[in-house]
């Protein structure tokens, strides 16, 4: 975002007077006027390569043509495109172009929409001067997911480009020279990358394509739908392709959405999950022991009978509900009110307990906030990005790529602190670009934070003012900082203090500081405190309510943050508003007109607790899969086998559906309306792109229908009606702009918290956290999230089962020559709860004496993971494990 | 692995450039003087060494006439097919080597002693046709000077009509057993 | 051409002219044909089922999917018929060749030819001419569900229309030798 109003200038282009800001380029200009100025190898987002020689105009006392896309725009120049010169050069340019082009448009999945295409027919003539023999190169196999045909390139190199400037992957590279030059991978091998997709969106002819729908469609056939990504909290626009009723393709517009366009493998390859075959068409009800299909009257009114029948023999708290995240803020504002208002409980969860709540609760808590007070465009603007606890660009490949852009592009500094090795491989790594790395040990998050405070507030790098209007506050923190000693710092977390000092004037030389909280901090012990201690440090900078300056904690699901807002969870109603805010009660009670329960809710695990100690006799779970989720510590399965009702929406039979009375077929984003809120609090449009699949229906319409079948209707005719009511619970939620308006820090929660707030816990906050001893072998082993996969729903995709199919451990390289461990060989992971065999992945990237596995595939491998309950927030933690290893041969 | 056998002047490489990159010429060159030819372990291992992914170093490689990506013959001849040979006929000269050697540009004779390739203009315009072989330059090219080149090489590993190439500094003599 | 758009002074009628009107001149001009055919009569409607007319070169009669020399389809499935097609008479599904890696063809093709008005578009919008108009025009059925017509039937009116087959593409011109071919070694699209 610029500070002052730029420099403007003022050129003729065709006649036609424009004034642009200084530094614009003429191809720019010329597209303000309405003049397309033809061009392959230039594009926004890119460097100017000047390559193609498409673009050439004819500029007033320049000697000779010059090109569009690299010459920027200059005080009174006169441009014109469409001279005779210009149009010979056009001529010749395609000439030279079409010289190796082979002519096989009919058979090129890029016909109908090809660059080359259309500029051919506007400016050549329709017969060739050439006879000689055409290029030809040697056909490779490239890659499942892509497909070259290196005869059609025309070496405009955006692909290149493209995997370097924007994805920071360089998978891709000029092979040769002249017109023998061609893009390839590594030698003979193939493409092995992130699979972003990029650049078949890029490639302006057909050279390179996606081979999962190839041959499939023509452009002319496909119907589009604008809808919302649903793979993690980045919340990227994607258009959805399809023909008939048949999903074809993804791709996302230059300048479409929050993600500008770019996607990840997840968002690229990942749409059929939605069409798997695996998918539940009808409504199944339990009879004799086994499902059994049914109709949905059948199954409606089955489940209607019982709920009536529950709640008359026990109260309304014998009934939970259970939400996944990953449903449009429709399905789950119709959800809660279905709980709350129907059935009369607060006793619902979502999968945004999973962690996302410890942000929320710690944002709440210091700025009253319980969104970002940033949107991505101050990531992609900041000086100085702290990054904690996160892969980012494996978790949330879109904030990830502003984050590249903020340092790539605009030299910001970026501090990370993760567990992650900066290496150079097939995935891009953040790390690689960080001006200061701190390899951080999984549960050495809250420490490494502290040195850094400590580093602050010791480098005398604490804002003046704030020491004069909190001084209780800077005191506190002082004394409870000095307590601690650098060596005993240093010795828990392995990092040097050189290097937190070096830090701590790197943030706080920063004008523009965003600090990026992951699940690596969220999802583990002791996240809320440190995401409170991050708020603390960027108080302590004075930083808190820049401009520009904030924290945001990252969502792993696409709608954790609506899940929260709509209330879908145990503390909050729809706001979220806590449960004994009188006065949301009340609005909340004149919409719905009735009274909400006054019951507290409870969390997830303290509804499996209650269904095991038999007090909890009916669930609905919406999409969540308990069962197959949490480990057996959890006891998920022997509570939910002693429901006397459990109901599950799913689009999949899983493990909890397996085991419910009833069983309701959903339909997935790519069926319904709807709206998702991603991380940074943007609500965003979901759009039908295809028929539901079988008999499934949206969720919102099976409480809808549930709803008056027990009573107390709740109807609704489409999405947008709920959206309309959410509206007057939460006033303004979700006017669907491009852009959000990130909500400003309330002062009066600020200096609540400075005077008196931050006190309750300061003490435990800032301690030292001993390292938890456990009998267990020598290795961390972390469940991580891996960038071609998003929770299990993308295990059903067949894109993404091509680049990822089973569960692998990552190694460091000197763990594994340690332990005689070579790459693909078998290694069985045991500790005192299991042991499980698995093939050993070979990783620079993952540090030493930690292991990564794929929390995707999970399945035997959970049973190693650590049980903890928060027992304030009632967050259950299950991503870590102490393991020992041993070869198998 | 070159890192284990040429430790020292990797260093000394290194050392010589502020940006990592710009040492991946003389890096590639080292590899090639070790195996004759570059690896693809080659490649992976500068890539390692200079930061870079290994399809950044194969396009280096790939671009440039002198480094080689299959093995080589004893002598390299490459014949410049630039346009100012071209005009006072490489064609001729590309076609007489072939004829002599049965061989065809990009191949090696089965003895392991001569491989041909057409490469870019080796900056010798005026003495064209030329070609280099190995690091010597041979120009004004005609058939019987092909004829003797050719002789000379197989018999004496040298041949008194090479001319170059000229450097400037001249490179120090090469130290014995170096 | 030199038209006198002048308008003339009325003429004082000729000789000839009285001469004209009196033997029926124009009308005997206008009634020429018909004379003529008056004198030398000879029946000119065909006993159709047992004589037949020879139909021109560019007849366009029933449409038909051809063959290589070799006996493989033509047809690449470019989908361009279809979108040729003014009257929606063809659908094509096109797919990967199964074995034949990287090749395209037309998995299946419809024309429903209760629709078609023969303008011959799909025909000149083919890029590989695997479409060719036959002379046949006998497709009276009982059942308007048998012009529905599938890639086989079509397939077999080529090849009792077009005996003389072109051979194969890739064989025609160096530069069209990778139009459209299958390489072997590469792995089948996944489904």
């Amino acid at each position: 975002m610029p500070d002052q109003k730029p420099e403007t200038v003022r050129l003729t282009i065709d006649g036609t007077t424009v004034a642009v800001p200084k530094g614009t380029l003429v191809i720019e200009a010329a597209r303000r006027v309405g003049v397309m100025i033809p061009h392959f190898c230039y594009h926004p987002k890119l460097k100017p390569d000047a390559n193609c020689r498409m673009c050439l105009v004819e500029v007033e006392k320049m000697p000779k043509l010059q090109t569009a896309c690299s010459t920027p725009v200059a005080e009174g120049m006169a441009v014109r495109t469409a001279t005779t010169t210009v149009d010979d050069a056009h001529k010749s340019v395609l000439e030279f172009i079409l010289a190796n082009h082979p002519l096989d448009c009919p058979v090129c999945d890029q016909g109908g929409k090809c660059d080359l295409q259309d500029f051919s027919h506007q400016y050549t003539p329709t017969t060739s001067r050439f006879t000689e023999t055409k290029r030809i190169f040697q056909k490779e196999y490239f890659s499942p997911l892509i497909e070259t045909q290196m005869n059609r390139c025309v070496q405009c190199l955006r692909c290149v480009r493209y995997c370097d400037e924007i994805m920071d992957v360089k998978a891709l590279a000029p092979v040769g020279r002249g017109t023998m030059t061609e893009i390839k991978h590594f030698g003979p091998h193939e493409l092995d990358c992130e699979f972003c997709g990029g650049c078949i969106q890029i490639c302006p002819v057909g050279a390179i394509t996606s081979r999962l729908s190839m041959y499939e469609y023509r452009p002319w056939m496909l119907k589009r739908a604008d809808t919302i990504c649903t793979f993690c909290g980045d919340g990227c626009r994607i258009t959805v392709q399809t023909k008939g009723n048949e999903l074809i393709e993804v791709n996302s517009a230059h300048g479409a959405g929050r993600n500008n366009g770019d996607l990840c493998a997840r968002g690229f390859f990942g749409f059929h999950a939605s069409s798997d075959a695996d998918r539940l068409t009808h409504p199944l009800i339990r009879r004799e022991g086994k499902l059994v299909e049914a109709t949905w009257e059948d199954a409606l009114e089955y489940v209607a009978e019982q709920a009536l029948r529950l709640k008359l023999a026990h109260s309304a708290d014998a009934f939970g509900g259970l939400i996944t995240s990953r449903c449009t803020n429709e399905d789950l504002y119709v959800f809660q009110k279905f709980m709350r208002q129907v059935i009369g409980t607060n006793r619902i969860d979502s999968s945004a307990r999973y962690g996302h709540l410890n942000g929320v609760q710690a944002l709440r808590r210091v700025q009253g906030t319980h969104r970002w007070t940033i949107a991505f465009e101050d990531i992609v603007a900041a000086n100085a990005l702290l990054l904690v606890g996160t892969n980012i660009t494996e978790t949330s490949p879109i904030t990830g790529l502003k984050v590249k852009e903020a340092v790539k592009k605009r030299q910001a500094s970026l501090v990370t602190m993760e567990a992650l090795q900066p290496a150079i491989d097939t995935l891009s790594n953040i790390t690689n670009l960080a001006l200061q790395h701190f390899p951080t040990h999984p549960a050495q998050f809250g420490n490494t934070v502290l040195g850094l405070t400590k580093a602050v507030i010791e480098g005398n790098l604490v804002d003046a003012t704030l020491a004069q209007q909190a001084p209780a506050f800077v005191q506190r923190l002082t004394s409870a900082l000095q307590g601690i000693s650098w060596e005993n710092l240093e010795a828990v977390t392995g990092q040097t203090r050189t290097q937190w000092t070096e830090t701590a004037k790197i943030l706080a030389g920063a004008n523009r500081l965003v600090i990026l909280v992951g699940n690596g901090v969220l999802r583990h012990p002791g996240g809320d405190a440190t995401v409170t201690n991050l708020l603390d440090l960027l108080i302590l900078l004075g930083k808190l309510d820049k401009p520009g300056c904030g924290l945001g904690p990252l969502a792993e699901e696409n709608n954790d943050q609506g899940a929260v807002e709509m209330g879908a969870v145990a503390e909050f109603f729809p706001g979220p508003a806590p449960l004994d805010d009188q006065p949301v009660r009340d609005r909340i009670a004149t919409v719905w007109r009735e009274e909400l329960p006054r019951t507290p809710g409870a969390s997830l695990t303290e509804m499996l607790a209650a269904a095991n100690k038999g007090s909890l006799k009916a669930l609905f779970v919406v999409g969540e899969n308990p069962v197959g989720t949490l480990p057996a510590e959890a006891q998920a399965a022997e509570a939910l086998g002693k429901l006397d009702l459990l109901v599950c929406q799913e689009l999949f039979l899983t493990e909890t559906a397996a085991m419910a009375h009833v069983v309701l077929p959903a339909c997935s984003y790519m069926e319904k309306d709807g709206t998702f809120t991603n991380s940074e609090g943007h609500v965003q449009g979901v759009r039908q792109a295809i028929n539901p699949v079988g008999d499934s229906r949206p969720d919102w319409e099976m409480f809808s229908a549930l709803s008056v079948l027990m009573g107390s209707p709740l109807e609704y005719g489409d999405a947008r009606e709920i959206l309309k009511e959410i509206r007057t619970v939460i006033p303004g939620y979700g006017l669907l702009g491009p852009t959000p308006t990130p909500p400003k820090v309330d002062q009066a929660v600020l200096s609540g918290y400075l005077t008196q707030g931050f006190a309750g816990d300061a003490a435990t906050r800032y301690a030292v956290s001993q390292p938890r001893q456990t009998g267990d072998g020598s290795f961390t082993l972390m469940f991580v999230q891996t960038l071609f996969h998003s929770g299990k729903l993308s295990t059903h995709s067949k894109g993404l089962l091509q680049l990822q199919q089973e569960g692998f451990l990552s190694i460091n390289p000197e763990d594994a020559a340690r332990l005689d461990l070579a790459d693909g060989g078998q290694v069985k992971v045991s500790n005192s709860r299991g042991a499980i065999t698995t093939t050993v992945k070979i990783r620079e990237r993952v540090p030493a004496g930690l292991l990564w596995f794929p929390e995707h595939f999970d399945g035997e491998a959970k049973q190693l993971a650590e049980w903890t309950i928060d027992p304030r927030t009632q967050i259950p933690y299950f991503k870590l494990a102490h393991v020992s290893l041993a070869k198998v041969s | 692995m070159l890192k284990e056998t040429h430790k020292a002047e990797i260093d000394d490489i290194l050392s010589r450039y502020p940006v990592k990159r710009s040492a991946l010429l003389p890096l590639l060159y080292l590899a090639q003087r070790e195996q004759g030819y570059i690896t693809e372990a080659a490649m992976q291992e500068i890539a390692g060494l200079l930061k870079l992914t290994p399809p950044q170093v194969y396009e280096t490689a790939t671009f440039y006439t002198m480094l080689n990506l299959k093995p080589v013959g004893k002598f390299h001849l490459q014949v410049c097919k630039s346009l100012m040979c071209a005009l006072v006929g490489s064609d001729t000269v590309i076609g007489w080597i072939s004829a002599k050697l049965g061989i065809k540009p990009g191949e090696t004779t089965p003895d392991r002693l001569f491989t041909l390739s057409i490469v870019e203009c080796l900056a010798a315009c005026g003495t064209g046709p030329m070609m280099q072989v190995n690091d010597d330059y041979y120009e004004r090219l005609t058939e019987e000077k092909l004829d003797r080149i050719l002789a000379d090489l197989r018999q004496t590993g040298t041949c008194s009509l090479k001319t170059g190439p000229f450097m400037w500094p001249e490179p120090a003599p090469a130290k014995p057993g170096a | 051409m030199n038209v006198a758009v002048t308008t003339q002074p009325k003429r004082k009628p000729s000789f000839g002219d009285w001469l004209k009107t009196l033997t029926f001149y124009e009308l005997l001009v206008g009634m020429k044909a018909t004379l003529t055919h008056l004198l030398n009569y000879k029946p000119i409607t065909l006993q159709y089922p047992h004589e037949k007319r020879l139909l021109p070169d560019n007849y366009r009669g029933m449409l038909a999917l051809l063959r290589y020399d070799d006996g493989t389809e033509k047809c690449v499935g470019c989908d361009l018929c279809e979108a040729a097609c003014p009257s929606r008479v063809i659908r094509v599904v096109s797919g990967e060749v199964p074995g034949e890696p990287t090749k395209r063809y037309s998995k299946e093709y419809y024309m429903d030819m209760t629709r078609c008005l023969f303008c011959g578009l799909c025909v000149d919008a083919c890029p590989v001419d695997a479409l060719g108009m036959t002379r046949e025009f006998e497709w009276a059925v009982y059942d308007k569900r048998q012009l529905h017509l599938n890639k086989q039937q079509l397939l077999a009116i080529g090849d009792r229309s077009f005996p003389v087959r072109e051979k194969r593409l890739e064989l025609q011109h160096p530069n069209v030798a990778f139009f459209n071919v299958t390489f072997k070694h590469l792995p089948q699209k996944e489904n």
